[in-house]
């Protein structure tokens, strides 16, 4: 309970801005209650932040022993940011009016490139580098085909999922790849800590801050909004909606690079059965926090909320050594309630 | 009133596959005026229009504008030039507010970051500039407006850009009469502050009373390019529906043009 949760009961919507603010370089304007869009996504996540008090409560009552020590803050957290990472960019895809459903197969792909010998000898900042070119390089090739190719965005990605993970295997040879130890430097992304907390924490904070930054103080974003609520109306205005939606998927592919470099500091190895289902987590994390399927509408902060809210209940059942299975089914069934309520919240709004 | 157009357009020709929907079309518009553009569904207005905004390329013809010969290759050739169309259906996107929806696609920075402060100004200088008064708040959701106010949006976004040629796709087909006197209220206002306005409208009501000249397209042809004042209702009518009407129009119902 030490890490997030208190400050989330108190004032969960200042938190929210002071922390995104706070890592943000240059926060311009008080960004609080100043679009009418704001305002009622605020609402919403106010539902969020609810849930995730309730269920940090619950936490506290089942295991008090366990869920409130620094050791499961900290393993919570680390997982949250892997996950988490790809999720950042999965909500700009789905703004953007897509679905990306070949994350966790990049990720795997990415991580198991940097892990061979050939890229291990050249260090880990190669080892970095190299995840992340293929991360993007990935996202772009979904990117080109769904743009230019005209492919259906569920398609060209279930593809890419099916492709990537197949490639990653071939590579590996199905075996699991050990970062060796000659690159421990990037094995300390995960055990340095900094103010308790790996450094990977803070790569994950990071990146959502800029996340945040570039879909709501830059044209990108904007455009991001516009391309996913009215492809039309967006081309007429001028806006390159083809080379638009590349990038979007370029970007995830990005995240997804960079996902493969927490891992592989997590886990010390590479390997083409990490990232498994993590689209849908990932995609379950959008839509619990808000963002629609069908586009142009949608939050980082949410997205997150969203992810942490299935982080935690992840981690109560493991706290409390309950079978997974029914870890499945409440999962199933808070998409189900999270939808259901949004659907209310926004008839009430417009 | 009888100045140089500052579009002019030359022997347009224009096909989608085998179908040739323009044929040969000229096409004047003058600052100052409004341009009142007619013709049946399917005789070309809306691809007349498309062209002039880079959204179709010519297949052949000659594009002047403000004397000079262009060439226009994509809708942001045409916005730089200040040649701006609010089509028919709206061009607006629901999920973003009023100052998002007029500069999308142009937005201002400071830096590496949207100026959301100079947009909103600039945004209420010009709906107040055209008078406009029924917009509560400049971020409200497009989605929140009524047709008249998403117009009046609509035509905002098209005039904040310094433009000469603003035209207009049927901008009263969806509204009620208090809102369409509105809009053609504003469609004057453009008119009388020195643009050039082109207005598509089936209505003859709308096109009598705004317009200073009318141009009649009639299966991808112009029929005649006349002064309001010189013609009657129901001369245009028979331009219209039969390409010709006495003296004017087209030599003879699918012939050469004139």
């Amino acid at each position: 309970m030490t890490e997030v949760n208190p400050q989330k009961v108190s004032a969960p919507e200042a938190d929210e801005q002071a922390r995104v603010e706070a890592a943000a370089v240059a926060p311009s304007g008080p960004g609080a209650g100043r679009l009418a869009l704001g305002r009622i996504t605020g609402a919403r996540h106010l539902g969020l932040v609810v849930a995730l008090a309730l269920l940090a409560i619950v936490g506290l009552i089942t295991a008090p022993e366990t869920f409130a020590t620094t050791s499961n803050m900290v393993s919570l957290l680390a997982l949250a940011a892997t996950i988490g990472v790809i999720t950042v960019g999965m909500t700009f895809v789905i703004i953007g009016g897509g679905i990306d459903l070949s994350v966790g197969a990049i990720m795997a792909l990415a991580s198991v490139w940097a892990t061979t010998l050939a890229t291990q000898a050249y260090g880990p900042v190669v080892m970095a580098i190299c995840a992340i070119v293929v991360g993007t390089g990935a996202g772009l090739l979904n990117g080109f085909l769904i743009s230019y190719g005209r492919m259906v965005p569920f398609i060209a990605t279930l593809a890419m999922l099916v492709a990537a993970r197949g490639l990653a295997q071939r590579m590996s040879e199905r075996r699991t790849q050990l970062v060796s130890q000659d690159n421990g430097a990037l094995v300390e992304l995960s055990t340095t800590r900094v103010l308790g907390l790996p450094l990977l924490v803070y790569i994950f904070a990071v990146i959502v801050a800029l996340g945040w930054l570039i879909l709501n103080r830059t044209t990108f974003g904007r455009r991001t909004y516009a391309v996913g609520g009215n492809p039309e109306a967006a081309r007429l205005a001028g806006i390159n909606v083809r080379r638009h939606t590349m990038l979007l998927y370029g970007l995830s592919g990005l995240c997804c690079g960079i996902a493969a470099v927490i891992i592989m500091a997590r886990t010390t190895t590479g390997s083409s059965t990490h990232g498994d289902l993590y689209e849908l987590d990932a995609i379950a994390a959008v839509i619990i926090g808000g963002t629609l399927l069908t586009g142009g509408r949608g939050t980082i902060i949410g997205s997150i909320l969203g992810l942490l809210i299935f982080t935690v209940i992840t981690n109560l059942f493991i706290l409390n050594g309950l079978n997974t299975s029914d870890q499945l089914i409440a999962k199933g069934l808070i998409i189900v309630v999270a939808v259901l309520l949004q659907r209310r919240s926004l008839q009430t709004a417009t | 009133m009888s100045q140089a157009p500052v579009l002019e357009l030359r022997g347009i020709d224009k096909s989608f596959g085998p179908v040739q929907v323009l044929h040969d079309v000229a096409f004047s518009v003058y600052p100052g005026e409004v341009t009142a553009l007619v013709g049946d569904n399917g005789a070309g207005k809306s691809t007349l229009v498309k062209c002039i905004g880079g959204i179709h390329p010519m297949d052949s013809g000659e594009y002047f504008f403000a004397g000079e010969k262009v060439h226009v290759s994509g809708p942001r050739d045409a916005a730089a030039m200040g040649v701006e169309i609010v089509y028919q259906d709206l061009a607006l996107c629901d999920n973003l507010d009023i100052v998002q929806n007029m500069f999308l696609g142009r937005e201002r920075k400071s830096g590496l970051v949207l100026d959301e402060d100079t947009m909103e100004e600039m945004a209420a200088k010009t709906l107040a500039g055209l008078s406009v008064r029924t917009v509560k708040s400049l971020r409200q959701h497009v989605s929140s407006l009524s047709g008249g106010q998403r117009q009046t949006v609509a035509i905002a976004k098209a005039v904040l850009w310094n433009s000469k040629v603003v035209i207009l796709d049927e901008p009263t087909a969806a509204l009620g009469v208090a809102q369409t006197a509105q809009v053609l209220e504003l469609v004057r206002r453009l008119a009388d502050n020195g643009l050039a306005v082109v207005l598509i409208s089936h209505n003859m009501n709308d096109v009598f009373a705004v317009s200073d000249r009318i141009a009649a397209l009639y299966l991808g042809r112009m029929a005649a390019q006349v002064k309001t004042s010189e013609v009657t209702h129901s001369q245009i009518v028979e331009l219209i529906t039969a390409g010709r009407s006495g003296e004017l129009g087209l030599a003879t119902g699918n012939g050469a043009s004139a």
